[in-house]
């Protein structure tokens, strides 16, 4: 396969004829009437609460983009998702990058790890985090005993330990889309490109994040996504000024019973979702994985 | 045929299990907060209960409000006795989420008015007291809360409880002077300017077992906590100091969701939870205080000194009513401040 017929590939879409594309879908009405029953409806049920609790109307809305406190949950929200997703690529990026270029069997064996790590239990993941960054935790023992620090760091209760925590948890969904992109490159091209005179960076910058730009898009969405509605690891490793929307709604649901504003807040968190996965399939979803 | 037969046999042994199961069906489902105390809350009254009454009593947790009023407005309601904060029993009967207690059944004169209403008994009664590390403190020891948000004297992190619930606020007035009986209605101005001053040295905690760990590893060896954790600290080995000057006692209740199928065994559970022998009992394992006073008199003597009710002289109830009425208001300044 030419570089050239590998370019074309990506980023020219190919239809599928009319009369297949539906071909088989009767076999997805048992999942989807599953699907329906027991997520669509209740979903829609929190939903339609936002506008119907504690009045009909959009006092919700007006409460949670009026105050100050909502705002700064929101800035929060996204700075983590952010920060999060920047992280996770780049170590994940070179990750991808190696275990695609290894022999098989040693990157059979990065993958093994990544998926061992995804199958810990994801609290016992995140209460191991907390005992390694806290202040008398092992990290800060280490340096101290070191002497590279004489104070301990404040590695936890903050945005430095929920980005360590949740970077750690998000990389195997980084990695594996890249990772199967990378797969799909052909080695030749970079060689083609080294032939042409291409420098290093230049092989990199032009030819292969290019290429790789579906699998990144594919990937750090993802991240980006869950990173918006994660709950878990930010609510023990952060503090309470990094207080994330997921943890808000909890907090609205479980002990406020302010129903109506978390399904507002819910609303609003599935909106920027939907329209950030629109933005992905205009640009790169028609053909994801065309090639592979 | 012969394999039709065993069919139909067993068919008719599992009918048989089911309806005759559901004929005697006498079970029940407690809900508490889980850990140590729901661990106590088991062996002092469901255990000793179900042998009582034949009444199985299932465990379920951990308490979540959100569940309880998902269970109530749906009519599907699985919890048939909850373990719930006291200004959240005011509120919940407010709502119209509580069944009414039956006063038959409850003997009313046998518990303490202050742990009472008409929807909610007593479950047991904590304090919040100082707490800290004895490694950490080893030249002079912190006595009062105003130690507590004393920087200079004693320097480093220090664990509030995370929530706006009873118990913070409280702490803030007191320890910036204002006389125990001047305390409520709270000046949420006066606590949060003197949370400001000791705000980068808060660590939170979220739980009970969290709590623990903060102040055993030394990562906040400073705070405030509820008492029955710091017993279980010291009785663990841990080398703790407490303080009781102005402990603060809350409560929690016990509460009977509106719609429960098992309503009559809700109540006799509850008769049972607040008898004399089971308060004794929960209170001999966790160290917080009956709910019935006639209980006392079956504590161990050693017990006693570890219990709340032996701190009256300085001890502040927090005032309940104010925090189910004021609890919305006081949230969204919480959590503004805490988010700053």
């Amino acid at each position: 396969m030419s570089a050239d017929s590998l370019l074309a590939s990506a980023t020219a879409p190919v239809p599928k004829p009319k009369s297949t594309r539906w071909k088989g879908f009767h076999y997805l009405i048992p999942i989807l009437l599953l699907l329906g029953l027991f997520f669509v409806i209740p979903v829609l049920g929190l939903l339609l609460r936002s506008v119907l609790e504690p009045s009909l109307g959009l006092e919700n809305y007006k409460e949670l983009f009026g105050s100050l406190t909502y705002a700064k949950v929101f800035y929060n929200t996204f700075l983590v998702a952010t920060v999060v997703t920047l992280v996770t690529i780049l170590f994940g990026f070179p990750v991808a990058w190696l275990m695609s270029m290894m022999p098989a069997r040693w990157s059979a064996l990065v993958f093994g790890i990544l998926i061992l790590s995804m199958w810990t239990n994801l609290l016992a993941r995140t209460y191991a985090w907390m005992v390694l960054l806290q202040q008398t935790g092992f990290i800060n023992r280490i340096l101290m005993s070191i002497g590279i620090i004489d104070e301990p760091l404040q590695l936890v209760n903050n945005l430095i330990g929920v980005t360590i925590g949740m970077t750690y948890i998000m990389l195997p969904f980084l990695i594996m889309p890249l990772h199967s992109t990378f797969k799909s490159i052909d080695p030749s091209v970079l060689r083609a490109a080294a032939v042409c005179g291409a420098s290093r960076w230049q092989a990199f910058w032009k030819i292969l994040l290019p290429l790789a730009l579906p699998g990144l898009a594919s990937g750090g969405l993802m991240v980006f996504v869950m990173s918006l509605g994660y709950f878990v690891t930010p609510s023990l490793l952060g503090g309470t000024s990094n207080m994330m929307l997921a943890e808000l709604i909890a907090q609205l649901v479980q002990s406020l019973l302010n129903w109506g504003l978390a399904g507002a807040a819910a609303m609003v968190l599935l909106v920027i979702t939907l329209g950030l996965y629109a933005v992905q399939l205009h640009y790169f979803g028609r053909d994801k994985h065309g090639h592979n | 045929m012969k394999q039709n037969q065993k069919v139909m046999n067993i068919s008719a042994a599992i009918l048989v299990a089911f309806t005759g199961h559901m004929a005697t069906a006498d079970s029940m489902v407690f809900t508490s907060w889980g850990g140590t105390t729901q661990d106590a809350q088991k062996k002092a009254w469901a255990e000793p209960f179900a042998a009582a009454s034949g009444v199985s009593v299932q465990m379920d947790g951990p308490t979540d409000y959100g569940k309880f009023k998902a269970m109530v407005d749906s009519g599907n309601v699985a919890w048939d006795v909850v373990d719930v904060e006291y200004d959240f029993a005011f509120k919940a009967a407010k709502d119209g989420l509580l069944e009414p207690l039956d006063f038959k059944v409850i003997n009313k004169n046998s518990i303490d008015k202050r742990f009472l209403t008409s929807h909610a008994v007593g479950s047991f009664y904590y304090s919040f007291v100082l707490g800290y590390n004895k490694a950490n403190f080893k030249g002079t020891q912190p006595t009062t809360w105003a130690d507590l948000f004393d920087l200079k004297k004693y320097p480093g992190k220090r664990t509030f409880y995370k929530w706006s619930a009873p118990g913070v606020l409280e702490i803030a007035l007191l320890a910036d002077g204002v006389p125990a009986n001047k305390l409520y209605p709270l000046d949420l101005d006066r606590a949060f300017k003197k949370l400001d001053t000791i705000k980068s040295q808060i660590v939170w905690w979220s739980g009970g077992a969290q709590s623990q760990q903060l102040l055993a590893s030394g990562e906040a060896p400073i705070g405030m906590f509820w008492n029955g954790r710091i017993h279980a600290l010291q009785k663990s080995g841990t080398s703790v100091g407490v303080s009781w000057d102005k402990n603060l006692t809350g409560a929690d209740m016990l509460v009977v969701p509106k719609g429960t199928k098992n309503k009559a065994a809700a109540m006799k559970f509850l008769a049972y939870a607040t008898g004399a022998d089971a308060q004794a009992k929960f209170a001999t394992e966790t160290a917080y205080a009956p709910v019935n006073p006639a209980a006392k008199a079956k504590l161990p003597a050693d017990m006693m000194k570890l219990m709340p009710d032996q701190y009256t002289k300085s001890q502040i109830n927090m005032n309940m009513n104010y925090w189910s009425e004021n609890r919305d208001i006081i949230a969204k300044r919480w959590y503004a401040w805490q988010a700053q």
